[in-house]
């Protein structure tokens, strides 16, 4: 029981994730044919990834338990300073729904803006400077030099 | 004699002014545009297609595959400088490449990544001249046995991917199997892991994938130690911007390793620079002295790599002129552009056209030495960028990843799913799951599942055609020797220890 107490946490739920994410892929799998009659089936190959996901999770929290009773030095994650990368996650999601409505330009923008001034903590001038001329490069090159298509607010931009 | 006549030919067509203007032309549009992630080969041939219609066949094809391997060495440059890889190619680039911009050494990583392209591609077009006739023949012996045979042994290489685990490994793999079985399946028209939505119908595309693993898993890494300042360091000076002697002389291997490893893989229809790249990269850390500099920023782990993605140009044109077999995407388009000038691919394309033939074997000498001109003085301005301050560098990373996955389809679905996939990368970073082999499950999986099924249609299920062929034989074993040797290193030292103990 104590190997389990000091077994990594962060190690603990990604190893469990993936089972559950592979036990999913089996379950799925298991619904179309395994075999048909001109050989392995749509369901052949994720069965046996989803079979193999849940094996080798399982195998990885068993080597974990190993390296413990052996006294082995356990690795631990360090899951320090997470809340600038929670915030760059926020604002990215914030980023991906704006694109629709408000295109890439304006959206690019305000991330920018977002990152330098609440992660970066730098001036509002850096924020709005790196913001304005990194979305008008992007917009000459690829928009009218490359004549990349990317998402359009109403504003045309 | 009549390769020598051939040359001599070729030659004095590519030296014409303008065939020479087309050829540097070609290859300064492929590599800019080839530096944009999401444009690789196929998109900026594709893109580039219609500036050449109105010009003769063999100015045509001169152009047109300068553009082709100008693309892929652009490709090269986002993964070292920003670990942005423009295409599936570029993924094991990153590895290396990256860990030298990071150790202050993007300028001789970017310096080697020339080099080892101008050798690769140079050894490639030797190759094409010499050896294509019979090597198309060879190619056409590989059906699905021997392509299942050879997605193992791709896949093999995972062990060398490992990091510290290699359970960890295989299931960064697993996820990278899985995420190639999304979309329609080929065999039954049924949908697998769609979740309803009509855009994964055509499966998840690599470049939303590998950006999201590495460039924003990266960003997001960096965004946890909030440095505003400069991140990596430039080292001030030429001398110090460009690869040493010593440099030259670690990669002495990896460069005939890429190249004939690229060449023979781009051969094979449908095996493509991505698994050259990867087979390359896997034999050059196996046979290494110090493996563990692997990933650290190894200078052979950028050139290996590279030499095999430019070398497998050569050879992906093999199949292409002397059998009109267009092996990859942009082999594809390029057979397109050869119907469109009125020529006729096939067995005879080079027999009724040797001066086209001949004209672009020449002009790829010369691209060659274009491009090694082109690229070395813009290793140092290159290497600048990464002077920029990090509130600067990783937004603009950022704007480059959106644009470069939403390019690919246009569909916003890629950049909700980019995010998602950058979210799992930064993760796997913290929980040491290497990224790589998630990219190698991807793109072999598809061919690899395809492979099976077709290998055991032609049997009517009996496993052993997937094994009793010399072709897929040989590879199978290779693979199994390359998944079983950690295992036999762990036991010898185990033995060792106890060997130890017990004197």
């Amino acid at each position: 029981m104590s190997g389990w107490r000091s077994l990594d946490k962060s190690e603990l739920v990604g190893a469990l994730v993936l089972m559950a994410f592979g036990a999913y892929i089996v379950v799925e799998a298991w619904g179309w044919p395994y075999l048909t009659k001109d050989g392995p089936g749509p369901g052949f190959f994720p069965l046996w990834i989803g079979i193999s996901m849940v094996g080798l999770s399982a195998a990885l929290v068993a080597l974990q338990l190993v390296d413990i009773k052996r006294g082995r030095p356990i690795h631990r994650n360090s899951w320090k300073d997470t809340g600038p990368v929670l915030a760059g996650c926020l604002a990215l999601i914030v980023t991906a729904a704006l694109l629709k409505p408000a295109g890439f330009v304006v959206s690019y923008v305000l991330l920018t803006i977002f990152l330098v001034r609440a992660v970066f903590r730098e001036s509002w001038t850096a924020a709005l400077t790196v913001a304005l001329v990194s979305a008008a490069g992007f917009w000459v090159l690829f928009v009218k030099l490359l004549r990349v298509q990317l998402p359009a607010g109403p504003w045309g931009f | 004699m009549d390769v020598l006549n051939g040359l001599m030919q070729g030659f004095s067509i590519a030296f014409e002014p303008m065939n020479l203007l087309w050829c540097f032309v070609g290859v300064f549009l492929g590599t800019v545009v080839g530096v944009l992630p999401g444009l690789g080969p196929s998109a900026t041939v594709a893109l580039l297609l219609p500036l050449t219609l109105q010009m003769n066949p063999t100015a045509g094809i001169i152009m047109m595959s300068g553009i082709y391997y100008g693309a892929k060495y652009g490709g090269s440059t986002t993964s070292i400088l920003l670990n942005v890889p423009g295409e599936s190619a570029s993924v094991v680039t990153c590895l290396d490449g990256f860990a030298m911009a990071r150790n202050g050494r993007a300028g001789p990583a970017l310096g080697i990544a020339a080099i080892s392209s101008f050798i690769a591609g140079t050894v490639g077009v030797v190759l094409l001249m010499l050896v294509a006739p019979p090597i198309a023949q060879f190619a056409l012996r590989f059906g699905p046995p021997e392509y299942f045979a050879l997605m193992v042994l791709g896949l093999s290489m995972v062990v060398l991917l490992a990091g510290k685990s290699m359970v960890k490994a295989l299931l960064s793999m697993l996820l990278g199997l899985w995420c190639a079985t999304i979309g329609i399946d080929l065999f039954t028209d049924g949908a697998r892991f769609t979740f309803g939505r009509i855009e994964l119908m055509d499966g998840v595309n690599f470049v939303v994938v590998a950006i999201g693993t590495f460039a924003i898993g990266e960003v997001l890494a960096n965004l946890g130690v909030q440095s505003s300042g400069q991140n990596f360091t430039v080292p001030k000076g030429l001398r110090n911007l460009l690869p040493n002697w010593q440099d030259m002389k670690d990669c002495r291997f990896a460069f005939l390793n890429g190249s004939i490893v690229g060449f023979f893989v781009g051969v094979l229809p449908g095996a493509g620079s991505t698994i050259a790249s990867f087979v390359s990269y896997g034999i050059e850390k196996a046979v290494s002295r110090h493996p563990e500099r692997f990933g650290t920023g190894a200078v052979e782990g950028v050139a290996a790599p590279e030499a095999a993605n430019n070398s497998e140009t050569g050879g992906a044109l093999v199949p292409l002129l002397t059998l009109g077999i267009p092996g990859s995407g942009t082999t594809a388009i390029l057979l397109a552009a050869l119907i469109l000038w009125g020529l006729k691919p096939g067995p005879l394309l080079i027999q009724d056209n040797p001066q086209m033939f001949w004209g672009l074997v020449a002009s790829m000498y010369i691209g060659n030495v274009m491009l090694l001109i082109l690229n070395l003085p813009l290793v140092p301005v290159f290497a600048q960028i990464l002077r920029l301050p990090g509130y600067v560098l990783y937004p603009v990373i950022l704007g480059i990843s959106i644009i470069g996955v939403y390019s690919v389809d246009q569909t916003l679905l890629d950049v909700w799913l980019v995010v998602g996939f950058g979210v799992l990368g930064y993760v796997m970073r913290q929980l040491d799951y290497p990224a790589a082999p998630l990219i190698l499950g991807l793109v072999l999986g598809d061919l690899m599942e395809n492979a099976v099924r077709q290998s055991l249609m032609m049997s009517n299920g009996d496993i052993s055609i997937l094994y009793s062929r010399p072709l897929s034989a040989t590879m199978l074993l290779f693979a199994a020797a390359i998944l079983v040797g950690p295992l036999f290193r762990q036991i010898n030292s185990w033995r060792l220890k106890v060997a130890e103990q017990e004197s």
